[in-house]
């Protein structure tokens, strides 16, 4: 299990760091997933996934320190916290039908929460809205590509 | 959640950055510098003497000479140099400013771009401080030219509530133009310039160009009256500024002195209710209302105000209060224990002038930081324009909500301030805000906008009261402030 820190979405910092937080249980899951002997025919696959969350970290690590300006600072008061939890306690044997379906599931909440990140951040900053919602579609993605293991 | 850790518990005395070396101050006179969240103390500065200055003034013109014979291309790709080392340091720099002064961490970030978009944008010298010139100027066969040059040694004298940034308003323009500079950071808030002044030292700045002299108005008072000072920079209040003005202008200095505002954000009944308000919780209560772009009257017109202020008073209550190290985190505490009992007192007086406080956070308390300076949201409504709220500057995350019948109304009462530094208006309506713009009397005008802060490339402006001098901090007004024009006329025989 990956250990995640979510924070409540009150700042735009707030909202960047529970980002990087699903980033990183994203990834620490597909790493598990790829060393799972049950799911192996679909090792490369959760591999390739890990490597791209980590990527996203990244992106968001710099969005975060080029994006944010000192008079957009405007207080998030819409998002609740527990609406984008996610399980990162990987499912010990499973199989790649589990193994897909345990991960599609966080892509599904990740998606939501960069879409609605995205909705939000909209009004206060359309570039920071932009990479969101690009998240958000690419979560999308992942859900089909799983789901279809 | 957890918090982000701190750069260092305690970062000691701090030291003077003289000719390249950093130096002990001699004098016996420190102050603590207090973590306004905490009431830890992180570390200790010197009040330097009037001969320390003296030292650092003659370093500076010493160096002179030579960085204003260095070409300019050579002198931005130093700053290009600093731009990369404070990406680098990015994190630690904003983290710094929270501890020393109290701010959110989103807001230290956003302090630390603006920071090095002053760094970009003196960086383009070589383009900014071209002069200009006429063939035939001055008669047939004879032309005129109009040459920038740098005139010297120049100083600032800083305030506490940007400690990063409002240095970087002034030193990346003086210097990148070839002048040397003096920073006095407030002793309130030294240790992110300190550590700033550290990435200035790698980026390879020669020794003398920039240099650092912590302490109070002995520091000030050199700098303003040495010959070799050729001008100051200064932000803080009203009174400091005017003297700061009328002082140096008996030494012959150019002076650039940014006072305090009082602003005010006009909401008409066409606005576009969520948003307006969303956008003014920054401006109220962002860097707990110790902006000088803080928004402070709001002033409601017509039939908007009884909506506008349930919203207002619902949307401020769910401001969370904290260490600013907590990302969750919106509003920190005022600076110090002075800062929050002047800020309680207004309130006071708002009681007495017999005005009603609906939100009243004279009593706040975060926990597990009962030693820090908070004050909570507070929104003050029977305003009246004659009150002492609704006059003066409260720098603190204090709302005075005052009702008034038209757009003229909110005008007069705006030209009645003494100060000129910021307005704003929100409306839907193109005419409205066309009115506004042109009418109100203010160096920064905001449409829908809460914080009206001027990017690096544009003059962060002030009227009034809020600002003594010509030309201001940034942009092509910095060049000119840090420059003089010198007209060649040529004739060959």
């Amino acid at each position: 299990m990956v250990e995640c820190d979510f924070p409540e979405c009150t700042t735009f910092g707030s909202v960047i760091r529970f980002a990087l937080e699903l980033e990183k249980g994203a990834a620490g899951v597909y790493e598990e997933l790829s060393k799972e002997p049950n799911a192996a025919a679909a090792a490369s696959t959760f591999t390739a996934l890990a490597i791209a969350h980590k990527k996203r970290g990244e992106l968001l690590e710099f969005t975060r320190q080029q994006k944010l300006n000192e008079m957009i600072l405007e207080p998030i008061q819409d998002m609740k916290r527990e609406h984008y939890l996610i399980d990162t306690k990987t499912p010990k044997g499973a199989d790649i039908k589990a193994a897909a379906k345990f991960a599609a599931k966080i892509e599904e909440t990740s998606s939501k929460f960069y879409l609605d990140s995205a909705m939000i951040a909209k009004n206060l900053m359309a570039e920071a809205a932009r990479i969101m919602d690009k998240l958000g579609k690419e979560s999308l993605a992942n859900k089909a590509k799983l789901e279809a293991l | 959640m957890a918090l982000l850790s701190e750069v260092k518990r305690d970062y000691g005395k701090l030291k003077n950055y003289v000719n390249g070396e950093w130096i002990d101050s001699t004098s016996d006179k420190v102050i603590d510098i207090e973590n306004p969240s905490t009431g830890e103390i992180i570390g200790k500065v010197p009040m330097s003497s009037a001969d320390e200055t003296k030292a650092a003034i003659e370093a500076a013109h010493e160096a002179w000479w030579a960085w204003r014979e260095t070409p300019p291309i050579t002198r931005a790709r130093v700053f290009f140099k600093l731009k990369e080392l404070i990406e680098q340091h990015f994190e630690n720099v904003a983290r710094i400013m929270v501890q020393e002064q109290g701010k959110t961490i989103d807001e230290a970030r956003g302090e630390t771009r603006r920071t090095i978009e002053n760094v970009e944008v003196a960086a383009g010298i070589p383009s900014l401080m071209m002069g200009y010139n006429l063939e035939d100027g001055a008669a047939e066969g004879i032309d005129e030219d109009a040459v920038i040059s740098p005139l010297g040694v120049f100083g600032a004298i800083c305030p506490f509530n940007f400690p990063a940034m409002i240095p970087y308003w002034f030193w990346p323009y003086a210097v990148s133009a070839g002048n040397t500079y003096i920073i006095k950071p407030s002793s309130q808030v030294p240790i992110t310039q300190n550590y700033l002044t550290k990435l200035v030292e790698q980026a390879g700045f020669p020794p003398g160009v920039l240099n650092i002299v912590n302490g109070s108005h002995e520091v000030s008072d050199t700098l303003m009256e040495h010959p070799k000072v050729k001008g100051i920079s200064f932000v803080g209040s009203t009174p400091v500024a005017k003297y700061i003005y009328k002082h140096s202008a008996e030494f012959g200095k150019r002076v650039q002195a940014q006072g305090g505002a009082k602003n005010s954000l006009v909401v008409m009944p066409d606005c576009v209710l969520d948003r307006t308000v969303s956008n003014m919780l920054a401006s109220y209560y962002g860097c707990a209302g110790q902006r000088c772009l803080a928004g402070a009257n709001l002033v409601a017109i017509g039939d908007i105000a009884e909506p506008l202020l349930k919203k207002w008073v619902e949307a401020s209550k769910k401001i969370k209060m904290g260490y600013g190290l907590d990302e969750s985190v919106n509003m920190g505490p005022v600076v110090s224990a002075k800062a929050k009992k002047k800020v309680i007192e207004y309130i006071d007086s708002a009681e007495q002038e017999g005005a009603k406080i609906l939100l009243d956070g004279r009593k706040a308390v975060v926990p597990g930081y009962e030693k820090g300076h908070f004050v909570g949201p507070t929104v003050i409504d029977k305003v009246t324009p004659d009150m002492k709220v609704a006059k003066e500057e409260i720098f603190g995350p204090v709302v005075t909500y005052l009702r008034m019948d038209s757009m003229d109304e909110a005008l007069d009462f705006i030209h009645s301030s003494p100060f000129g530094n910021a307005a704003s208006i929100y409306t839907s309506s193109g005419k409205s805000a066309r009115e506004f713009r042109y009418k109100c009397q203010c160096g920064n005008i905001g449409i829908n906008v809460g914080i009206v802060a001027a990017m690096a490339y544009f003059p962060f402006a002030g009227y009034k009261d809020s600002f003594f001098g010509d030309l201001h901090g940034q942009g092509q007004d910095a060049i000119k402030f840090f420059t003089d024009r010198k007209v060649v006329i040529t004739r060959w025989f």
